[in-house]
């Protein structure tokens, strides 16, 4: 690998306030390499928390839950179950599964409704595997300028694991779907607090979850899943955001019209342009769901305000993905974006899950130094400069990361 | 840090694999939780925590309308925000979310969301 040493850049940051920003949380680094604060709360006072089957987590929320990854256990290829973020919409999320009474329905526009075991699903469906990143659409939503209400995740709503269980394609072939079907609604066992709020579920278009790749997983990493990540059954959309990863998956709905469901209709939506993008001043008047990842990447190492030392090498390290058509290329540069070099990519375990690279570099120079990383899909797309959408959803930025040389 | 409780009730001792408990100790995607007995029923004890409230105006309505649905500490994690924001979120958690609050209820709310996460209107 080519080696060069950082150049020295003085940024607008200074050296004190990355250093009284806090070790520990997963990278929080706004364009300007800064750290945002989470209810006022700087990255040190963030809680960690255990819950059961967890390690511990960055605590965002209790009721529902929303738990953070640090991002040290971003440091592997898979993401460890215990480590996984958690992120659930309603408060009556499901606390006890007998999983010999758990029945999978399968009904609407079908000849053959199905009541499906968890015997009967992993017994008569071939057994699919697959490696995919599962990413919060809010993830690195504290990031955004001006700042969005909304979970205020870092870079750690997100984990890559291997996802075991069958295809979604043939259950749905098993329930006979008949002709004039259009989507399939997803729903599972967390109920809303009140009779007034709406259903927790998303719907895919029918083409999309017969696709082959789109699966009902019962394992993750070789595991059953954690309650908190949807045992017994969890939908994986490879290179789809999280959102329609129905958790604790119970009913399947094939239906011959579009549904009015608020979770696609007025929440996780987009500016409807190839970006995203929209002006704090002027909302994009009409909006999407959101759908597949667009290219991303991240720094995992150094961590917020981690000391370098000059004359001593570093290996820089991240995670780069996008939405299944793989990872072409990873750029790094030391100076602010004047020059850039070429990471070395690690282990590739197929176009859904994230790819982990890493750069050696030995700083010679004491000073402070503004890191940046852009990725290269398979298809050519690369990482924009600016964004900002009204509920902080994809964020794909280049990320910049204020590093103190000492 | 604080830790989850684990308590497996009398009823459910010998059926309920208790995950937390093995959790505390192991922490490696190996430590699976270990299984009592029949593990077909799988149980998890929610957390308690305190929660994070903070004083203000018409702190008893945000108590009884918002705090049903949420925790307070999904207001507790946002950043400051100018007024015309916060209206918006109330009125999300009405039209969107079903919360049934009355319009003099929801102004409440707003005050007490200013005065405890506000920030000016240029901002």
């Amino acid at each position: 690998m080519e080696r060069r040493q950082f150049i020295t850049l003085l940024t607008a940051a200074g050296t004190s306030a990355v250093a009284q920003r806090a070790l520990g949380r997963t990278a929080g680094f706004s364009s300007e390499g800064t750290f945002p604060s989470v209810g006022g709360k700087t990255q040190a006072n963030l809680e960690l928390v255990r819950y059961p089957q967890k390690t511990d987590l960055i605590l965002l929320a209790d009721r529902p839950p929303q738990l953070e990854t640090p991002l040290r256990y971003f440091q592997s290829d898979l993401t460890s179950n215990d480590a996984f973020f958690v992120r659930w919409h309603l408060s009556g999320i499901p606390t006890t599964v007998d999983s010999r009474t758990f029945r999978l329905e399968v009904s609407g526009h079908v000849n053959k409704s199905l009541s499906l075991s968890l015997h009967e699903l992993k017994s008569r469906f071939k057994q699919v595997s697959l490696v995919a990143l599962a990413q919060c659409a809010g993830n690195s939503r504290s990031l955004f300028e001006p700042r969005v209400p909304g979970g205020q995740w870092g870079n750690g709503a997100m984990g890559n694991a291997r996802w075991t269980g069958v295809r979604l394609k043939d259950v749905l072939d098993e329930a006979e779907v008949k002709a004039g079907a259009v989507q399939v609604g997803l729903r599972g066992l967390d109920v809303p607090p009140t009779p007034t709020t709406p259903l927790f579920q998303k719907s895919l278009q029918i083409d999309h979850a017969r696709d082959g790749e789109v699966m009902i997983a019962y394992e993750m990493n070789d595991a059953p899943l954690p309650m908190l990540n949807g045992f017994p059954l969890r939908l994986v959309v490879p290179g789809w955001f999280a959102t329609y990863w129905v958790k604790s998956l119970s009913s399947i709905t094939v239906l011959d019209q579009p549904p009015k469901t608020f979770w696609m209709d007025k929440a996780y939506r987009i500016a409807d342009n190839p970006e995203g993008n929209e002006d704090p001043q002027h909302l994009a008047a009409a909006t999407v769901p959101v759908s597949a990842m667009p290219i991303h990447s991240i720094f995992v190492r150094p961590e917020p305000g981690e000391q370098l030392r000059a004359g001593t090498s570093y290996t820089v390290q991240g995670v780069a993905n996008d939405g299944g058509s793989g990872l072409r290329r990873v750029e790094v540069s030391t100076d602010g974006g004047q020059t850039w070099s070429d990471a070395t990519l690690g282990t590739d375990m197929g176009n859904y899950s994230w790819r982990r690279w890493q750069l050696q570099r030995t700083p010679r120079a004491k000073g402070t130094f503004n890191l940046m990383v852009r990725a290269t899909a398979g298809d050519g797309q690369t990482q924009r400069t600016s964004q900002w959408n009204r509920s902080g959803y994809q964020r794909d930025i280049i990320e910049h990361l204020v590093v103190v040389v000492a | 840090m604080r830790k989850a409780n684990c308590i497996c009730s009398a009823v459910m001792t010998g059926l309920v694999f208790c995950p937390s408990l093995v959790g505390q100790t192991q922490q490696s995607p190996k430590a699976s939780p270990k299984k009592v007995g029949n593990d077909s029923v799988h149980t998890i004890v929610l957390p308690q925590y305190p929660p994070e409230i903070a004083a203000g105006p018409h702190v008893d309505t945000y108590r009884k309308d918002c705090l049903i649905c949420h925790s307070a500490r999904y207001v507790a994690m946002q950043p400051r925000f100018p007024q015309a924001v916060w209206e918006k979120e109330v009125k999300k958690m009405v039209d969107a979310y079903g919360a049934t609050i009355s319009d003099a209820e929801q102004k409440e709310i707003v005050e007490y969301l200013v005065a405890v996460r506000g920030a000016s209107e240029s901002k």
